[in-house]
């Protein structure tokens, strides 16, 4: 029952696996951790040619700060990438919630009920989502891309293609305020990681994600239904984006129709990398927070050393087809 | 009738200390239409695979039209003019039939530019010589079973096949499309055309064959024109020699624990059983008969179109395979690998797949139920890992197989459906298995599906015999012989 999805690579790294007889030594071929590797690597190289400014400790709580909404984002992408799908519409729904949430306080709604409103937003999207990929059977490319387009319009027809300025100071707080030091934002998205975290790792319904996404007809025969676990997928990653729609409107103190967009291709792509940070190839969301963590101190280091934006997307793009090749080699080796 | 077009002698092909073909010698003429015939794992696959230049032998000779040759690939075997259409025919069914039969050959061109004209005039003349003119612009994927047959025949003979290996090609035909089909392979005998055609349909080899081989055991029992056998012959030239009866324990049958009525599905048609709790019913039948998916059926793997289960009396709803095992009834599915193992999990996780709602309090897993799940299923099939997180592609295939049996085991089940549950696996761990089979069978009910009669007799108290999705016949242990089994299985005498 493996489907061959079009467009990015799918995550089903289990496949056919040909008959993977162990070796004579005992194991699978020698493995390179590459995404630890890399990180300590850029770590190192940024230590050494910017020593005072990029280990201070200001520039570490600054890099936190600057991952910390993509870690929200790439976290609930895992859960989707583990059953064997990915969600396109994550980045734009990142935008539209922020937009939700901004409208109605500017609206005059309070504070609480406006983000609700937000997070109930994303989880809408990622039932349509789920609905979409699990029963009308649209391969995720197309369903999410399509849900992409519609968010993206959306959001723009909310603002007037404007930026939405002016929300209330308590909204704002969530982005700027500190609790014993460490910023509000971060100690959310730790705890939205987190249980992320244990869903995927210690719930029955962790393991049933991860069954689907390695071998969906074996699932079916023990009795695993892949249709609600897809559904349930695209629920977490739909109400993980309105999570992080919340949070990046508040550190931006405004919503603008297009903020979240980004996004999409780097959670994707911190997902890859976290892939082979295991042994198994595994998607899990310890890998994935150490590619984001790759992808943030990359930014970061480019940053002061005054690379250009542009060169840093360029980077970006190249690393991910890094990180792709490696995860494919792995399967094909299997 | 004219020379030799195909000669195949002293055969050999084994896979490590396992042989799989021994001392094969085939003659195929040409103008001859060759019938080729055997029970499941008689060895024709392979000598298929070795013809078509897919697999190389480990020793022999072969030889078209009295030039020795040695095919290293597919593309050797072409050029030598032997061509082999498998039963899925080859062909891409979101291309015309015009670009299926330029499929792998260039176009004409004329100048820089194909030459579209030409190409058309040319696979116009391929279809001629098949006697048959189709669309060239309809999509192949809308044509008809038969007619899609014809396209990947013309595309064979446009590569100027001087041997045409067919596989099973009626198995997807009508009778009415087979008829057709038998005409215009008896116009490709009338070219000289030599035609190796592999079937399970004894009435066919009887239709349509000048001669045809025989084999067993991965030998050559005989080549006989079919004239001078009947249909029984043949099956007792599969079977070989009548087995021994094993004698089954015929076990206390306790009360019945399923009942199926009229399951209907693609291949399978109105089935009815009963399942006792204390018995072991085996399934026989070709491949293609429908056996997988009357078990597939019984277990809520696949919607059936018609018919009822019921297990002890309480209706099963259809189409789900986790009410079913929620009713007790488990599957152990054919292929391991792709129907049963999570390639990229370990064993503990594999092992406990099945009853995660059981080894989790509110969703939440423990990593000791789970330690204690796998410890305990390692014991009792003596499933040989280095630990609880071993992944589970590094385990050898019977204890892969074992462990799949264990996940199922683990939920107790009241009806345990099998899908050749020893296949691939070591003799030490066949005898496990059934060893196995028959203490599950002390107070749950079997059914075991199985290509190898030998297997069936030793575990099973009774044997079902699907043909063509219907059950044909019901015999005892005692009476289920490998020639009484086959001959049901073939429809005995020519039909």
């Amino acid at each position: 029952m493996k489907e061959t999805r079009a467009g990015l690579p799918t995550v089903d790294a289990a496949g056919p696996a040909a008959a993977a007889e162990p070796t004579a030594a005992g194991g699978t071929r020698r493995w390179i951790p590459g995404t630890p590797v890399a990180f300590a690597a850029l770590v190192v190289l940024f230590a050494v040619l910017r020593p005072q400014s990029f280990l201070s400790t200001g520039n570490l709580r600054n890099t936190v700060e600057q991952i910390a909404i993509l870690a929200v984002v790439a976290a609930v992408q895992t859960v989707v990438m583990a059953v064997g799908e990915f969600d396109l519409s994550v980045g734009a729904l990142v935008s539209l919630t922020g937009v939700v949430a901004a409208h109605l306080m500017l609206d005059g709604t309070p504070v609480a009920p406006a983000i609700l409103a937000a997070v109930l937003t994303g989880t809408a999207v990622g039932v349509v989502n789920g609905v979409l990929v699990a029963w009308l059977r649209l391969s995720a490319f197309v369903a999410t891309l399509a849900v992409l387009t519609a968010l993206a319009g959306t959001s723009l027809l909310l603002t007037d293609g404007s930026t939405l300025f002016g929300l209330p100071a308590g909204f704002v707080a969530i982005g700027r305020d500190r609790l014993g030091g460490v910023p509000v934002l971060v100690i959310v998205a730790a705890v939205a990681a987190a249980v992320v975290w244990f869903l995927l790792a210690h719930t029955s319904a962790g393991a049933r994600w991860y069954a689907v996404g390695g071998n969906a007809e074996a699932a079916w025969y023990a009795g695993i239904d892949a249709r609600w676990m897809r559904l349930a997928a695209f629920v977490v990653s739909g109400a993980g984006a309105g999570v992080a729609g919340v949070l990046l409107t508040s550190r931006l103190a405004s919503a603008h129709p297009t903020a979240g967009d980004g996004l999409m291709l780097t959670s994707i792509a911190a997902v890859f990398l976290g892939m082979t940070a295991s042994r198994s190839g595994r998607v899990t969301v310890g890998g994935t927070l150490l590619g984001v963590a790759v992808l943030g101190v990359l930014d970061n280091g480019l940053n002061l050393l005054q690379i250009d934006t542009y060169v840093q997307q360029v980077l970006t793009g190249l690393i991910l087809i890094y990180a792709v090749a490696l995860s494919r080699r792995r399967e094909a080796r299997r | 009738m004219g020379g030799t077009a195909l000669e195949v002698s002293e055969l050999e092909h084994r896979y490590g200390a396992q042989t799989v073909l021994s001392d094969v010698d085939l003659t195929v003429r040409m103008g001859e239409i060759h019938a080729l015939l055997g029970a499941n794992g008689a060895g024709k696959s392979t000598l298929i695979k070795i013809l078509s230049g897919v697999q190389r032998p480990t020793a022999g000779r072969l030889s078209v039209f009295g030039q020795p040759v040695t095919l290293r690939s597919a593309r050797d075997a072409h050029a030598a003019g032997i061509v082999t259409v498998q039963q899925d025919l080859g062909l891409v069914s979101g291309l015309t039939v015009l670009e299926n039969l330029y499929l792998g050959r260039p176009l004409p061109r004329r100048g820089p530019l194909p030459h579209r004209a030409e190409a058309r005039r040319v696979a116009r003349e391929w279809l001629a010589t098949v006697g048959v003119q189709l669309p060239l612009d309809e999509l192949v994927g809308r044509l008809s079973p038969v007619r899609q047959t014809v396209v990947a025949l013309a595309r064979a003979l446009a590569g100027r096949a001087r041997v045409l290996i067919l596989d099973e090609p009626t198995a997807a035909l009508t009778d009415q499309e087979s008829s057709l089909l038998f005409t215009l392979l008896r116009r490709l005998r009338e070219r000289g055309v030599a035609i190796v055609y592999v079937t399970h349909r004894l009435h066919e080899v009887f239709l349509l064959a000048d001669r045809v081989t025989v084999l067993r055991d991965r030998r050559v029992v005989a080549t006989v024109p079919p004239a001078e056998v009947d249909a029984d012959d043949l099956v007792t030239m599969m079977a070989g020699e009548p087995l021994a009866s094993s004698g089954a324990a015929a076990s206390a049958r306790g009360p019945e624990i399923l009942r199926a009525d009229g399951l209907t599905g693609r291949r399978v048609r109105d089935v009815s059983l009963t399942l006792h709790a204390g018995e072991v019913v085996g399934v026989a039948g070709l491949a293609g008969s429908g056996r997988s998916e009357l078990l597939r059926l019984l277990a809520g793997a696949q919607r059936p179109r018609a018919g009822r289960t019921a297990v002890r009396g309480r209706p099963l709803q259809p189409g789900s395979t986790r009410r079913a095992l929620a009713a007790g009834v488990a599957l152990v599915p054919e292929d391991r690998l792709h129907q049963a193992l999570l390639p990229q999990a370990d064993v503990t996780e594999n092992v406990v797949l099945a009853s995660l709602r059981e080894l989790s309090r509110l969703g939440i897993r423990s990593a000791r139920r789970d330690r204690a799940a796998w410890a305990a299923a390692a014991r009792q099939l003596t499933i040989r890992a280095t630990g609880p997180r071993q992944p589970v592609t590094q385990l050898s295939g019977g204890n892969q197989q074992k462990l799949v049996l264990a996940r199922v085991l683990r939920r107790a089940p009241a009806v345990l459906l099998l899908d050749e549950p020893t296949r691939g696996v070591d003799i030490r761990t066949k005898q496990a298995i059934r060893g196995l089979i028959a203490r599950t069978a002390s107070n749950a009910a079997v059914l075991i599906v199985s290509s190898e009669l030998d297997e069936l007799t030793a575990v099973a108290d009774r044997v079902l015999i699907l043909r063509e999705g219907r059950v044909v016949a019901e015999l005892s242990a005692a009476d289920a012989d490998e020639e009484t089994v086959l001959r049901h299985c073939y429809g005995g005498s020519s039909r």
